[in-house]
């Protein structure tokens, strides 16, 4: 236990852990020290000047060390003549501070006048104005006159471009460093920094891009001025017009919190507008931190059916009319009764010929009333995904209690065929914050990624070998050694991973985290059983802060793992043998034209559709259902951490009729199915899902009527989410730092969570875990072809998917498609870096990876590598290559 | 190239100190460059940034904090007048404008030979001998102290002089 300290401020005695800085147990008990340099998540500095208070201490006896006392009995106090920093004095026992006294005061009236003896009178039109510490406290401590003289005041640049995404203005920076700390300290990117000095001081960035950072828009949110602003929010509304309303993100298995601020604009036609999105505090998932992607890449959510680009959203149902024997017909609008009693007369002729392929953006809800469906028909229920392995993380991921934020001394955390950066930058940086904190990390990976720089061992496999290197840290701690690949035998000959397996052995808790990177679903299925295998023989299983965890491409995959959804290795032929497809969130076809199959997608097969925009599967389908996104409705996701957390209606659905179009508060669901104008739109895919299973059995046990009736149903047939009501997601405890309320002086502005901190869920016992299972398989590994290269597929964090395309801000982040090659390689097919070249995807054959038969060809960018292996080409996830695990290819030139 | 160029150089400033303190060497690599084009440009400032593992914006901001280093090119010498408040008492800030007169520049700016610049800069504790500068220039750093424009001048007339006899073609040696 650290030792309490106990003094007294502003008279009011508070006891808190030795080391705490006088202006954090100021702020413990709600007393106000104004800072702007100091930051509750960074180290102090000390410069800016704001927090001065007088502070007192008991004067000692030297000869005695006793402290020494008044007449009256009471220890004598002495002050020191000057004001003192809180933000970088620890407190002391029996210490006494004066923040509300005079001298205090007028001690901060200098520095605010100080500091606005050269900052511009821009408030009326700064973004900051209105949620401004400089500001707010201007009018609190600020002299109502000013001394200033307007001739010497500096004039600087105010509109500076550090890269599209941020702006700088340089008359409104106070210096106080946050920005440029928060890079270095915080996330590591020292992108941003200090040059020249003085009054001449201002923030440069010379990576490239500009300000070439995953993290840099949270600089917005703890610049106390208007100095930092976003491109996407910069001049687009006042602070105090905004409604907010709690999210989750969508695009990534973290899950962060997040409050998203809208208004209504005359601009969209009197309709909800998403202005931005900022983080909520959740100190178990994301801090008070989001990345940029979360932050800039809401667009595809909030479009419109009006929307003139080709992220049009569907605004009604449409069936497939007038198709012949040689003319496919067309789509035509449909009212909803039409569209449903079509899907559902055909799913009950399919019966349990009824595949349902669903996206891991849906909320819980969605895939819980999916899985209805098909457990009423006797269909299948898949996840669309290139990675398996979730039973695993239901039987031995995390469980309640579990936060990677405790995580540190004696403690390990083991990332095996991840990029965490590329893939869930916010986990990288809590993961990486561990590792400073002292757990151990082992990185296991074919390649080099940013995390290595955190990592305590970093052990490197052959292209292909995960599996294998992750059994021979198995081996390394057993007798019963399996026999593992010639591939990896040089890794397991490694005295560090011999190190490293000791070391994760020995831990007192350890994770693993398991990630995509260079694999697919068959591999990361056996590299998931591998994984399970470890900490079952390490003991690391059943217990907080220990187990598997899944890094997923979607939010809500670990979600449909809990609820019983199964992958499909050999997709393109389970489309095509179906006799009904309901294909929700989810474009096969788009994706990669091999499910369009020999006789057309989906074959004989009738195609539903449910999506929010038509995509190049619903085109195909039969039946198109209008959707809506998730920030138009309630419901909830399942994240990485196994973290059911709630999101809220932020935007009223987008189709709906203006007059519908009431305030989104926290509290109310729009209205779902009151009359007939509503009905003709979009509605929540929960909704619509259990309105087609209602039609074919009325008695079935699903709900259309609410988020909320579906959770609790759901809670009450599937035992991970047996100990949760969607009351309780909602519910909030006090966090530490406190940030938001009347104060953003002190956390910045990011929100305070008043809408749920979630709940995680109970591991799932009733299947008996099986980690012998893997005794049997024979070890598997990628072959190199004698001839031609294989692709292993990676991630990017800015792909070229459909939920992220709809932010044209991020475009020129994003780029186009690219590959990386060898630089041997290269040369030997006489290209250059920056070169066009063709690549061409060999047929889908796992079993025979010589065989190079012919099928897509794409026209892409080479980029060349120096580190890269021979034969072995990156190839980005999502970026319009149909590439989702190793596949060899052929590269040539393009003349 | 700055790697290739000057391999041992660098090696022997590595040399100083431990491995994992490397990126202390920004400093002397900076001198390095600037002894060699009398200013770092952006790209030098990317190949210290490898060599030592750091951000080509962490060395930037060691330039711009150090009023030693520059990132724009300019005069053969840099004569940097202390204009900081004591020696303001003792009349730099005149002595500065007048300097510049007579060279017919402003403060900041490089004579048309393309040999002086002349620039204010912050305290170079020489604060009771004012007004002072000092002169740096690809062979080093010169103080020059309790000095008149005069004999700033003359100075200045025998840098000219110097410059002129050696040529740049010999300039290189000049640096050793
Ligand atoms: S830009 Fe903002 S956060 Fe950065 S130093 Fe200036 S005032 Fe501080
Ligand atoms: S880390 Fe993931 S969940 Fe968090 S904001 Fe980024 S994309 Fe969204
Ligand atoms: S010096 Fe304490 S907040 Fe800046
Ligand atoms: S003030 Fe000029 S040298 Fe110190």
């Amino acid at each position: 236990m650290t030792k309490l300290v106990t003094l007294t401020i502003d008279g009011m005695q508070v006891s808190v852990p030795e080391g705490t800085l006088v202006v954090d147990a100021a702020k413990k008990i709600g007393i106000e020290i104004p800072v702007f340099c100091y930051h509750p998540k960074m180290e102090p500095v000390g410069m800016c000047r704001m927090c001065l208070v007088e502070i007192g201490r008991p004067v000692i006896d030297r000869s005695t060390g006793q402290p020494v006392l008044e007449d009256d009995g009471s220890p004598k106090i002495q002050f020191s003549p000057n004001l003192e920093t809180a933000c970088t004095t620890p407190v002391g026992a029996g210490m006494v501070v004066l923040g509300a006294t005079e001298k205090a005061r007028s001690g901060r009236e200098d520095i605010i006048e100080f500091l606005l003896t050269s900052h511009p009178l821009d408030c009326p039109i700064c973004d900051k104005g209105g949620e401004c510490p400089l500001q707010n406290l201007t009018i609190k401590y600020g002299s109502g006159q000013s001394r200033y003289l307007y001739d010497e005041k500096k004039h600087f640049v105010k509109h500076v471009s550090l890269g599209e995404l941020i702006f700088l203005d340089r008359e409104r920076c106070i210096q106080c460093g946050r920005c440029v700390r928060f890079q270095s300290e915080i996330v590591d990117d020292p992108v941003i920094g200090f040059f020249h000095r003085g009054r001449a001081l201002e923030i440069v960035t010379y990576s490239n891009p500009g300000f070439d950072s995953y993290f840099s828009g949270n600089t917005t949110d703890i610049c106390p001025v208007g100095a930092l602003t976003t491109a996407d929010f910069r001049f687009g509304a006042r602070p105090w017009e905004l409604n907010k309303a709690a999210s989750i993100c969508n695009h990534c298995p973290v899950g962060c919190n997040l409050t998203m601020n809208v208004r209504r604009e005359a601009a969209s036609g009197g309709d909800w507008v998403v202005k931005r999105v900022m983080p909520r505090q959740n100190e178990s998932v994301n801090e008070i931190w989001v990345c940029d992607k979360g932050r800039f890449g809401y667009h595809f959510a909030a479009s419109s059916s009006n929307d003139q680009t080709s992220f049009k959203r569907l605004s009604q149902p449409l069936v497939r009319k007038n198709a012949g024997s040689d003319h496919p017909g067309e789509l035509v609008p449909a009212s909803w009764d039409e569209a449903l009693s079509v899907v559902s007369e055909r799913f009950a002729e399919a019966g349990d010929g009824l595949l349902a392929l669903a996206g891991g953006r849906l909320a819980n809800e969605d895939l819980f009333n999916l899985k209805q469906l098909t457990t009423t028909l006797g269909g299948e229920a898949v996840l669309y995904t290139h990675m398996a392995g979730g039973e695993l993380t239901t039987q031995l991921g995390i469980q309640p209690g579990s936060d990677i934020g405790t995580m540190g001394q004696g403690d390990a955390i083991l990332v095996v065929a991840c990029d965490l950066m590329e893939e869930a930058p916010i986990w990288w940086l809590r993961v990486k914050q561990a590792a400073e904190r002292g757990s151990q990390l082992i990185i296991l990976n074919s390649r080099s990624t940013k995390l290595d720089q955190a990592a305590a061992f970093v052990l490197r496999y052959p292209f292909g070998a995960e599996t294998s290197a992750v059994l021979a840290m198995l081996n390394a701690l057993s007798e019963k050694r399996l026999r593992l690949p010639e591939a990896v035998q040089v890794l397991e000959r490694d005295p560090t991973l011999q190190a490293a397996a000791e070391v994760f052995s020995g831990a007192n808790n350890a994770l693993i985290m398991y990630g995509s990177d260079c694999i697919g679903l068959t591999e990361s299925q056996a590299l998931a059983q591998a994984c399970a295998n470890l900490l079952d023989a390490t003991g690391h299983v059943g217990r907080p802060n220990n187990g598997l965890l899944g890094v997923w491409p979607r939010a809500n995959d670990q979600g449909a793992w809990e609820l019983g959804f199964q992958t499909q290795t050999k997709l393109e032929d389970a489309l095509g043998a179906a006799a009904a497809l309901y294909i929700v969130a989810a474009d096969p076809a788009g994706d990669d034209p091999t499910y369009l199959g020999q006789s057309g997608f989906g074959g004989k097969a009738f195609v539903v559709v449910q999506d929010l925009y038509l995509t190049q599967t619903a085109r195909l389908a039969d039946v198109v259902l209008p959707a809506q996104s998730w920030i138009e409705r309630d419901g909830s996701f399942t994240s990485g951490e196994r973290r059911a957390q709630r999101f809220y209606p932020v935007i009223p659905p987008r189709t709906a009729p203006v007059s519908r179009a009431e305030s989104p508060s926290t509290n109310k669901a729009p209205l779902l199915i009151a009359g007939d104008e509503v009905m003709e739109s979009p509605l929540p895919d929960f909704a619509i899902t259990a309105m087609i299973t209602l039609r074919i059995d009325s008695e079935a046990r699903i709900t259309a009527s609410s988020a909320a009736r579906v959770f609790n149903q759901m809670a009450e047939t599937v035992p991970a989410f047996s100990d949760q009501t969607y009351l309780e997601l909602a519910q909030v405890h006090e966090q530490w730092p406190i940030v938001g309320r009347d104060d953003l002086y002190y956390g910045g502005t990011s929100y305070e969570n008043t809408g749920g901190l979630g709940m995680q869920l109970a591991l799932n016992t009733s299947d008996t875990p099986s980690t012998t299972r893997l005794a049997g398989t024979t070890v598997e590994f990628i072959r190199m072809p004698k001839l031609g290269q294989i692709a292993f597929p990676i991630a990017r964090l800015y792909d070229r998917g459909k939920t992220l395309m709809p932010s044209q801000l991020l475009h020129e982040r994003i780029g186009e498609p690219y590959i990386v090659l060898n630089v041997n390689d290269a040369e030997m097919l006489r290209i250059q870096d920056g070169d066009v070249v063709h690549m061409t995807v060999a047929n889908r054959e796992p079993d025979s990876p010589d065989r190079v038969t012919t099928g897509q060809t794409v026209v892409v960018q080479a980029r060349l590598d120096q580190e890269l292996p021979e034969r072995v080409v990156l190839v980005p996830r999502s970026f319009g290559i149909p590439i989702d695990k190793p596949t060899p290819v052929e590269i040539r030139r393009t003349e | 190239m700055l790697a290739e160029k000057y391999t041992t150089e660098i090696q022997t400033i590595l040399a100083k100190y431990p491995p994992e303190e490397r990126r202390a060497a920004v400093m002397p690599l900076l001198y390095l460059v600037q002894r060699d084009q009398l200013y770092v440009d952006r790209h030098s400032m990317s190949e210290i940034a490898e060599i030592l593992g750091i951000s080509t914006t962490e060395v930037a901001s060691v330039v711009g904090f150090y009023s030693l280093y520059y990132d724009q090119p300019g005069g053969k010498y840099r004569i940097q007048v202390c204009t900081d408040l004591p020696c303001a008492l003792r009349g730099a800030e005149q002595f500065m404008e007048q300097l510049c007169q007579r060279l017919g520049i402003k403060p900041g700016e490089t004579t048309s030979d393309g040999l002086f610049t002349v620039e204010p800069v912050m305290c170079l504790a020489s604060c009771d001998k004012a007004p002072m500068f000092q002169v740096q220039s690809g062979g080093g750093l010169a103080y020059y102290e309790d000095q008149t424009v005069e004999n700033a001048l003359a100075l200045i007339e025998q840098l000219r002089t110097e410059a002129a006899s050696k040529g740049s073609a010999k300039r290189k040696d000049e640096y050793e």
